[in-house]
């Protein structure tokens, strides 16, 4: 049985735990809010710049389209580009990535394929540097965070376009956190070479009828676009995960306050209970004491 | 007023401009062109430069814009680029600052910006 001391020291390390995570909710809260309005207006550019792509891909001639589109014909290198949160403290959110990614690998080795990794976000790169981490071209941190910038997206997009075409990987995915509410994530997979084009959704604008005229030419057109549309992939996934993580952390973070909260409940209650204890044998001692004289 | 076409210029950080022009010149690849109501389909790449928004037969913005792409229709003219800048509000002395505090293609851009300013 503990001391009523030693109790009275844990309900307050307890209480301090709690004052900690609430104001580290309030902090992603704070921040969810400003991370989520960019990812929203982050939409609209990566909407249209995929139906551009879409329409463009449709009517592209498929002997002759560039190689970000239709792939350069092998799938022997996978390049994964994992995109996680570079601090903790937010639930399943990086363990679901670091799961994924193993899974995938495994998948990919299986087939007999080579996966090289670039690491964005320092968790899951430290939580399977051990095992996978041979297979990393690079480990990038402090991209993420409040303001992610195009700039960085851009950056990333150039060094997954310039291996491409060197012919260190032939198909390049990306793997994420989607934000799909304050309370949940989804890991999503991306395909950023070749290209994914929803073709159903494309045939839908053709079917309006509408006759585009290209300047300069459509080919030319489409090499021109799918760069870019690269790094604005690349843009929107680190948008998304921005948001995704600091919602995971929002709700972890409530979730530790309650649960703290309901610890407290409880000891509190031991510690009344034990206080009473207390009281009741000294008052029996002094009784019987007393009759004892 | 005229007949118009519904201008938007989006950027990946936001949606900059949304209104209703009556001509939108724009830097393409290939010579800069003039969007007006009712201009056939075009989807065009764009070089850095200046997109001029008509009014009544005037200028009445004009943005610089980092090179891009334009999807004009009959009734909507999109142009989607990396970086914008609006020329009307733009100070020199700030973009100034940026510039110096930016690396690579952004400060290039700036560097343009604040010489299409003089």
């Amino acid at each position: 049985m503990p001391s009523l001391k030693d109790l009275k020291t844990r309900i307050n390390s307890v209480k301090s735990t709690q004052k900690i995570t609430s104001a580290m909710k309030m902090v992603a809260a704070a921040k969810l809010r400003r991370a989520q309005e960019s990812a929203e207006k982050g939409r609209p550019y990566a909407d249209r710049m995929q139906q551009i792509v879409n329409s463009l891909a449709v009517k592209a001639d498929p002997s002759a389209a560039p190689a970000l589109l239709i792939g350069n014909g092998s799938d022997k290198t996978h390049l994964l580009v994992i995109v996680s949160a570079d601090r903790g403290l937010c639930g399943g959110f990086n363990g679901s990535i670091t799961r994924q990614t193993r899974t995938e690998v495994a998948r990919l080795q299986g087939e007999g394929k080579t996966v090289k990794l670039l690491m964005v976000g320092r968790k899951s790169a430290d939580a399977l540097r051990r095992e996978l981490g041979d297979l990393y071209i690079d480990s990038l941190e402090g991209i993420q965070g409040t303001a992610v910038s195009y700039a960085d997206a851009a950056s990333i997009g150039e060094t997954v376009r310039n291996g491409f075409e060197s012919g260190e990987f032939d198909v390049v995915t990306v793997i994420f956190n989607k934000f799909k509410s304050a309370i949940s994530q989804e890991v999503t997979l991306s395909r950023l070479i070749p290209a994914e084009v929803d073709s159903t959704q494309s045939e839908d604008d053709a079917g309006a009828g509408v006759s585009y005229e290209y300047e300069p030419e459509e080919d030319e057109l489409l090499a021109a676009v799918l760069p870019r549309n690269i790094s604005t992939q690349m843009y929107s996934a680190l948008l998304e995960s921005s948001a995704a993580e600091l919602a995971a952390r929002m709700t972890a973070m409530d979730n530790a306050t309650r649960n703290a909260g309901d610890l407290i409940d409880r000891l509190t209650l031991v510690y009344n209970r034990s206080r009473q204890a207390t009281i009741t044998k000294e008052l029996i001692e002094i009784i019987s004491g007393a009759e004892a004289v | 007023m005229a007949e118009t076409t519904q201008l938007e210029l989006v950027t990946p950080a936001n949606i900059m401009v949304q209104k209703a022009a009556e001509m939108v010149v724009a830097p393409g690849a290939e010579g800069l062109f003039g969007a007006m109501p009712r201009h056939s389909p075009l989807l065009a790449d764009l070089v850095r430069g200046v997109v001029e928004v008509h009014e009544n037969g005037k200028i009445t913005d004009r943005f610089m814009i980092d090179g891009g792409l334009a999807d004009v229709s009959g009734e909507s003219v999109t142009i989607l680029t990396e970086r914008a800048e609006n020329l009307a509000t733009a100070d020199r002395d700030t973009l100034k600052a940026r510039a110096e505090a930016a690396t690579g293609g952004e400060a290039d851009f700036l560097n343009a910006v604040i010489a299409a300013l003089q």
